[in-house]
C-alpha cells in the first residue's frame, strides 16, 4: 500500500463536499405581512397553470386569480355581474349576444378584445382542442362577432346553466396563445384577472402579484402584492410551518387538528362549508344476477344501518350537514322532501330478512379518502351482518371498477364542480351516463327534461320528482356535506365561500 | 465479548459444543436483552384474545382520544387510551403484534425459500447456474425495494396478502447472498466431497450434507430480514399503501396517530416506541446469533 | 484493468435492460391508465381520446420497444400529469435528491467512522458501547418515525429548524440527519470490524514496536487499508439512499425525485414511475461499478486477481 491512497480519498471527499454545497445554494429571507406576501401551501402538486388543462381543484382557483370571464357571479348572493362583458341579452334557448368591455388589458400589455373572445369561445368548440376541461364549454357551438365590440355565442341544445357556464371560461389572448400554445400557457400564464403570475416551477411552487392594469372589475382590486404558493404533501409538516410563521395560510385541515390548533391561539381556524357531499353508492342494477344490492329492501336496509347522525356529530365535526337526498342542499333544484332513514339498526336487520338475508351478506366496499368515516361506516354495516372488506385504493381505480360494474357498494364524494345547480350531479349519476349504477329509465328522462328546458319551476319539479324516487328505491345512502378547515395567521382577514375557491383577491392583512 | 469463564469440573471433561454454544448464548447480553424483549412482543400476540381488555375493532364515536391512564384525563378502562375512533389502543396494540409479526416471519419464510434454493444452487453447481443467480442477485440490488413495492402494491391493490408477497419476493438477495458463500465454503469441504464419492444423489448432499451446515448463516440472515419486513411494511402503511383498516399492524397505527402527532404524541409514539422494541429485540438477536455462532467475527 | 472494466461495464449494461423491462412490466399491472389522465371531471369521450393517442390500445411488446427505443436517446415519454417531458421533470429534481444524498452520506461518515474507528481501537469500552447502541438504534428507528419526531421537537415545540423546502442549507439539516443515520450502522459495523482485522495484523504490530505514535499508527497505517471496503460500502449505501429519499422527501416538502416517484405512483403517472425506477437503478448500477473500479484502484489485489 502506498501513501497515495488516502489522498485518493481525500479529494474525493473534498469532491462531494464542493457538489453538495453547490446544490443547496445560498439562504433566502423570510415573508409573510411584513413584506406584503401571502404564503400559502396546497398538498398536490399544481402540474401546469393553463386552466383548461388542469381538472384538479387548484386548477379551479388559479384560474379563478389569473382569467377572468365575461360574466362574474357573485357567491354571496348568486346575482350575475359584467365582468369582461358589460351587457348581454339572452336572444332565445340557445342563443346570446354580449358587449364586450373596452380598455382591459392583458397581463402582458396587449389589450382584450372582442376577437380574444371569439376565439376563446371557438377554441374550446374544437373537439380535437385537447383540452381537460370539458364541463363548462361541452355546450358551446360557435361564437361570432357580430359589431366591433359584440359577439354572438350559440349553444348546441338548449342549456339551462349557460350563465352559470359563461362565468367559469376564462377569456385568454388570441395573439400570445397562437404564439406560445398550451404548453407555454402553461408556463408562462396570461389573462386579465387580479393577479398575474411571474413564475411557476411545475409541482412546486407558483408565484402570483397583483396585477396594477386591473380593470374596474365587480371581484374587487386585490390588497395583497404578492401570493407564493408551495407544494408541502405532509399536514403535519404545513400545520409547522404555519404555526412557525412560515406560512399564512392552509385549508383541508383535519377537524382534530383544526380544534387543537385553534385552542393553541398560534393561528385561526376558519370552518366553512362546502359544495362536496359524500355518498354510498349501491350497485343497484349491475353486478351478478344474485345480488342482494339488486333489491330495493336491502338498499334500504343499508340506509338504517349507516350511523351518519352519529359520524357527523363525532367524527366529521364542524359545520357538517347530515343530507338524505342526492345533492348538495344549496343547489338549485334539491330538495329534502324525500323518504328519509333515520339511523335503527334493527328496521335494517329486519329489511334484511323480509328481502332474504337474516344473517346478512358479505360485499366489498371500495373508498378513496377519509379512512376513519368509511372505518365507522364498516362497523355500522358489520352491526346489522353485513361484513364487508374495504378496498382502499386511486380515485381513478375506483372509479374505473365502477363503471365496469364490479363494485358493489363505494364510498364517494362529489363536489359538482361548485356549480350550485343539482344540474352538476344529478346528470352525472342518474342521467344514464357511465357513472350511473341505478340505470332507473323514468329517473334518466326525467332529468333529460328539466336539462332541456330553461322554465325553472318546471326543472324544479321534474328534479324532485327524480330525487324522489331515487330516495324511495335508495339508490345511494346520501351521508353528509363536507366542510373545510382553513388555518390562517393571525395577521390575514380571508372569508371563504362554500365553492371551494379561496378568493385571495379578497384577503387583506389586518 | 462477555467473558466466559469454565468451570473447572467441566475442564476436565470438556463441555460438548452444544454446551458450549448455550454457554455462550446465556453469557451474551445482546442475545439475551432482544431474547426476553421478543418473547414479551410473541407472548402479547398471541395471548391477545386473552390479554386484551377490549375488542380492537369495536368502535365508540362517544368516546374517541381518550387519553392515557398516566395523563389527565386517562383511566384504567383504556390504560393506552382510544384511538381516533374510540378503540381501545392497548387491544389494538396487543392484536397490532400478531399482524406485524405475520408481516415479518411470513415474508422473511417466503424469500427465504426463494433466497436458500438461489443460494444453494449457485454455491454448489457454481459455473453457469452461479452466473444466472449472481446476476439475478445484482438485478434485484439495483431495483430501489420501497419503491419497486409501492409502485406494485399501489397498482395491484393493497392487502396484507399483495403486501406479503411483494415483500416476499423482493427481499431475497441477502439470503441468496449468504448463502451462496456459505454453500461454496461447505461444498469444499471433506465430507461433501466424501458423500459425492461416495455416489450419494444431489439432492441428498444438498438436503442432509449441505443445508445443516449453512443453517447458522441463514438462521443470521432471518432475522435480519424479518426485522426488514417489518420496517418496510410500517413505511408503506406510513403511505397509505400497507395494510388495510380496521386490521391493526403497528405501522398502520403509526399512520393513523400521524394526524394527532402534534397534540396527542402519545397516538403515534406509542406503536413507535413497540415497533422500535421489536426491531432492535430482532437486530439484537441477529446480531447475537453472529457473534455467538461465529465468535471470530467479534472480537 | 481494462478486461475487468469491461466484464463489469457488460454485466451493468445487461442489469440496466433487465430493470428497464421490468420497470416497463409495470405498465402491465396497470390495466388502463386513460381514466387517470382525463381527471375526475373528464368525460368518456376525453377517455377515450386520450386511450387513442397514448396507444394504450397497442399491444404491450409493441410499446416496450417504442419506449425502450426512445428511451434510449435520453426520451422517456411525456409525463401523464405534467405534460412535460419527463427527461426534463428528472433532471430538475435530481440534484435536490442527490444533494440530500451526498449530505447524508456525508452525515453518516463523519459520524461513524471515527466512532468505528475508535470502537475498535478500545474494544469494549464506553466508546464501543456507544457506538454499538448507536448502530443498534439506527437499525431499529423507522425514518418516518424519527423525521415525524424531529419536526415536533426542533420545528413545533422548539421553533428552530425549518420543516419543509429546499431554499438554504438549513432546510437541509433534519432530512440529512434522518437519512444519514439510516446508513450509519452499516458503515460504523465494516470501519469497526475492518479496523479489528487490520490492528491485528503483523505490520501494525511492528509500527508499533518501532514505537510510533498511537494516533499516527491508528489513523495512518490502519484506517487506510480498513478503509477500503468502507468506501465500496459508502457508494453502495447511497444507491440505497435513492430509495430511502421517498419517505424523507415526502414529509420534508423536499421537491426531489424521490417525492416525484411517490405522488407519480399515486397518480398513476407511468412514463415517470417507469423513467425513475430506471434512473435510480442506472445511478446504482454506475455507483456499484465505480465502487468497484476504485476499489481496483486502491488495491491492487483485485484487479490482479
Amino acid at each position: 500500500m502506498t501513501k497515495g491512497h488516502i489522498s485518493k480519498i481525500r479529494y474525493l471527499a473534498l469532491a462531494g463536499a464542493a457538489a453538495a454545497a453547490l446544490c443547496f445554494g445560498a439562504p433566502t429571507a423570510q415573508a409573510g405581512k411584513a413584506d406584503d406576501t401571502l404564503n400559502i401551501a396546497w398538498d398536490v402538486e399544481v402540474p401546469n397553470a393553463n386552466m383548461y388543462f388542469d381538472t384538479s381543484r387548484n386548477g379551479v382557483i388559479i384560474a379563478h386569480h389569473v382569467w377572468d370571464a365575461l360574466v362574474w357571479r357573485d357567491p354571496a348572493t348568486g346575482d350575475f355581474k359584467p365582468a369582461l362583458a358589460t351587457a348581454w341579452n339572452v336572444v332565445n334557448d340557445k342563443t346570446i349576444e354580449l358587449e364586450i368591455r373596452q380598455g382591459v388589458k392583458f397581463h402582458n400589455g396587449d389589450p382584450m378584445t372582442a376577437d380574444d373572445v371569439v376565439y376563446t369561445y371557438n377554441y374550446l368548440a374544437q373537439p380535437d382542442n385537447g383540452i381537460l376541461n370539458r364541463n363548462f364549454s361541452n355546450w358551446i357551438a360557435k361564437a361570432e362577432k357580430v359589431g366591433d365590440n359584440k359577439v354572438r355565442i350559440t349553444a348546441k341544445d338548449t342549456t339551462p346553466l349557460m350563465m352559470l357556464y359563461i362565468t367559469e371560461l376564462g377569456i385568454y389572448p388570441e395573439k400570445y396563445y397562437k404564439e406560445v400554445g398550451p404548453d407555454g400557457m402553461g408556463l408562462k400564464p396570461v389573462g386579465t384577472g387580479p393577479y398575474k403570475i411571474t413564475a411557476v416551477e411545475p409541482g412546486k411552487r407558483l408565484e402570483f402579484e397583483a396585477f396594477a392594469d386591473y380593470y374596474d372589475s365587480p371581484k374587487g382590486k386585490p390588497s395583497i402584492k404578492k401570493i407564493v404558493q408551495r407544494t408541502i404533501p405532509e399536514m403535519n409538516t404545513q400545520v409547522v410551518e404555519l404555526a412557525s410563521g412560515r406560512l399564512d395560510w392552509i385549508w383541508r385541515v383535519p377537524q382534530d387538528q383544526a380544534e387543537r390548533l385553534e385552542k393553541s391561539g398560534r393561528v385561526q381556524i376558519i370552518n366553512a362549508d362546502t359544495f362536496r357531499v359524500g355518498y354510498l353508492a349501491l350497485n343497484a342494477a349491475g353486478g351478478p344476477e344474485d345480488s342482494p344490492l339488486r333489491k330495493q329492501k336491502v338498499r334500504q336496509a343499508i340506509n338504517h344501518a349507516i350511523d351518519v347522525e352519529g359520524i357527523v356529530k363525532n367524527l366529521v365535526r364542524g359545520s357538517s350537514q347530515v343530507i338524505h337526498s342526492a345533492c348538495y342542499p344549496e343547489q338549485f333544484g334539491c330538495t329534502d322532501d324525500v323518504k328519509k332513514y333515520p339511523y335503527d339498526p334493527a328496521k335494517a336487520k329486519a329489511l334484511l330478512a323480509e328481502a332474504g338475508y337474516p344473517n346478512g351478506f358479505n360485499t366489498t366496499l371500495y373508498a378513496y379518502r377519509d379512512r376513519p368515516q368509511n372505518e365507522a361506516m364498516l362497523s355500522n354495516l358489520a352491526a346489522v351482518g353485513i361484513k364487508a372488506d374495504l378496498r382502499y385504493g386511486q380515485y381513478a381505480a375506483t372509479r374505473d371498477a365502477l363503471r365496469k360494474g364490479e363494485v358493489p357498494i363505494a364510498s364517494l364524494t362529489w363536489g359538482s364542480n361548485s356549480v350550485p345547480d343539482v344540474d352538476a350531479i344529478l346528470p352525472i349519476f342518474f342521467g344514464g351516463l357511465p357513472d350511473d349504477l341505478a340505470k332507473d329509465t323514468e329517473v334518466q328522462g326525467w332529468l333529460k327534461d328539466a336539462a332541456s328546458t330553461l322554465d325553472q319551476d318546471k326543472r324544479k319539479a321534474l328534479y324532485k320528482q327524480a330525487l324522489q324516487k331515487i330516495a324511495e328505491q335508495a339508490y345511494w345512502v346520501p351521508t353528509f356535506t363536507y366542510t373545510t378547515n382553513y388555518a390562517i395567521s393571525n395577521t390575514l382577514d380571508f372569508k371563504p365561500t362554500a365553492d371551494e375557491i379561496p378568493r385571495f383577491w379578497t384577503a387583506k392583512w389586518k | 465479548m462477555a467473558a466466559i469463564t469454565i468451570p473447572a469440573a467441566e475442564d476436565i471433561v470438556g463441555p460438548t459444543p452444544g454446551q458450549r454454544l448455550r454457554k455462550r448464548i446465556i453469557g451474551h447480553r445482546g442475545v439475551m436483552i432482544g431474547a426476553v424483549i421478543l418473547a414479551i412482543i410473541v407472548l402479547m400476540a398471541l395471548l391477545a384474545p386473552l390479554l386484551a381488555p377490549h375488542d380492537p375493532y369495536t368502535q365508540n364515536l362517544g368516546n374517541r382520544i381518550v387519553p392515557p391512564v398516566w395523563t389527565d384525563g386517562g383511566s384504567w378502562v383504556h390504560p393506552l387510551g382510544t384511538d381516533g375512533l374510540g378503540r381501545d389502543y392497548l387491544s389494538r396494540l396487543m392484536y397490532g403484534a400478531q399482524i406485524s409479526l405475520f408481516i415479518g416471519f411470513a415474508t422473511a419464510l417466503i424469500s427465504g425459500v426463494i433466497g436458500t434454493v438461489m443460494g444453494v444452487a449457485a454455491g454448489y453447481f457454481g459455473g453457469r447456474v452461479d452466473l444466472v443467480v449472481t446476476f439475478l442477485i445484482t438485478c434485484r440490488l439495483s431495483m430501489p425495494v420501497i419503491l419497486v413495492s409501492l409502485a406494485v402494491v399501489a397498482l395491484v391493490g393493497s392487502s396484507l396478502t399483495v403486501v406479503v408477497m411483494v415483500l416476499g419476493v423482493l427481499l431475497w438477495d441477502r439470503y441468496a447472498v449468504v448463502m451462496r458463500s456459505a454453500t461454496m465454503q461447505v461444498r469444499s469441504l471433506d465430507y461433501v466431497a466424501a458423500a459425492s464419492a461416495a455416489g450419494c444423489s444431489t439432492w441428498r448432499i444438498l438436503v442432509s450434507e449441505i443445508l445443516p451446515n449453512v443453517m447458522n448463516p441463514l438462521i443470521v440472515v432471518a432475522t435480519l430480514e424479518v426485522a426488514h419486513a417489518v420496517l418496510l411494511e410500517a413505511a408503506l402503511s406510513f403511505l397509505g399503501l400497507g395494510v388495510q383498516p380496521p386490521l391493526p399492524s403497528w405501522g398502520l397505527m403509526i399512520s393513523e396517530g400521524k394526524d394527532y402527532l402534534l397534540f396527542e404524541a402519545w397516538l403515534i409514539t406509542i406503536p413507535g416506541i413497540c415497533l422500535f422494541a421489536l426491531l432492535l429485540a430482532i437486530n439484537l438477536l441477529g446480531d447475537g446469533v453472529r457473534d455467538v455462532t461465529a465468535p471470530e467475527n467479534r472480537s | 484493468m481494462l478486461i475487468y472494466t469491461l466484464k463489469r461495464l457488460v454485466v451493468a449494461l445487461l442489469v440496466a435492460l433487465t430493470i428497464s423491462l421490468i420497470s416497463f412490466g409495470l405498465l402491465y399491472l396497470s390495466g388502463d391508465p386513460a381514466t387517470t389522465i382525463a381527471g375526475e371531471s373528464a368525460n368518456q369521450a376525453a377517455i377515450e381520446a386520450i386511450r387513442e393517442q397514448y396507444g394504450f390500445n397497442r399491444p404491450l411488446y409493441e410499446q416496450y420497444f417504442a419506449w425502450v427505443g426512445r428511451a434510449l436517446q435520453g426520451d422517456f415519454g411525456t409525463s401523464f400529469y405534467f405534460k412535460v417531458p419527463v427527461t426534463d421533470l428528472i433532471f430538475e429534481r435530481l440534484p435536490v435528491t442527490l444533494g440530500l444524498g451526498l449530505s447524508a452520506i456525508a452525515f453518516a461518515i463523519v459520524l461513524s467512522i471515527p466512532l468505528g474507528v475508535l470502537a475498535a481501537r478500545y474494544p469494549n469500552s464506553i466508546v464501543d458501547r456507544l457506538a454499538l447502541t448507536i448502530s443498534v438504534m439506527g437499525q431499529a428507528m423507522p425514518s418516518f418515525w424519527f423525521a415525524l419526531l424531529l419536526i415536533m421537537v426542533f420545528s413545533f415545540m422548539y421553533p428552530l429548524l425549518p420543516s419543509s423546502g429546499s431554499e438554504t442549507w438549513v432546510h437541509f439539516i433534519m432530512p440529512t440527519v434522518v437519512l444519514g443515520y439510516y446508513a450509519t450502522p452499516a458503515i460504523m459495523r465494516l470501519t469497526r470490524t475492518g479496523m479489528l482485522e487490520v490492528l491485528g495484523a503483523d505490520y501494525i504490530r511492528t509500527a508499533r514496536a518501532k514505537g510510533l505514535r498511537p494516533r499516527v499508527v491508528l489513523f495512518k497505517h490502519a484506517l487506510r487499508n480498513a478503509i477500503i471496503p468502507v468506501v465500496s460500502l459508502s457508494a453502495v449505501q447511497l444507491g440505497f439512499m435513492l430509495g430511502g429519499s421517498i419517505v424523507v422527501e415526502t414529509i420534508f416538502a423536499l421537491h426531489g425525485t424521490g417525492y416525484l416517484a411517490w405522488e407519480s405512483i399515486r397518480r398513476y403517472d407511468l412514463p415517470t414511475v417507469q423513467a425513475i425506477l430506471l434512473v435510480f437503478s442506472l445511478i446504482y448500477i454506475v455507483l456499484t461499478f465505480l465502487a468497484d473500479l476504485l476499489n481496483a484502484w486502491l488495491d491492487p489485489r483485485i484487479r490482479v486477481g
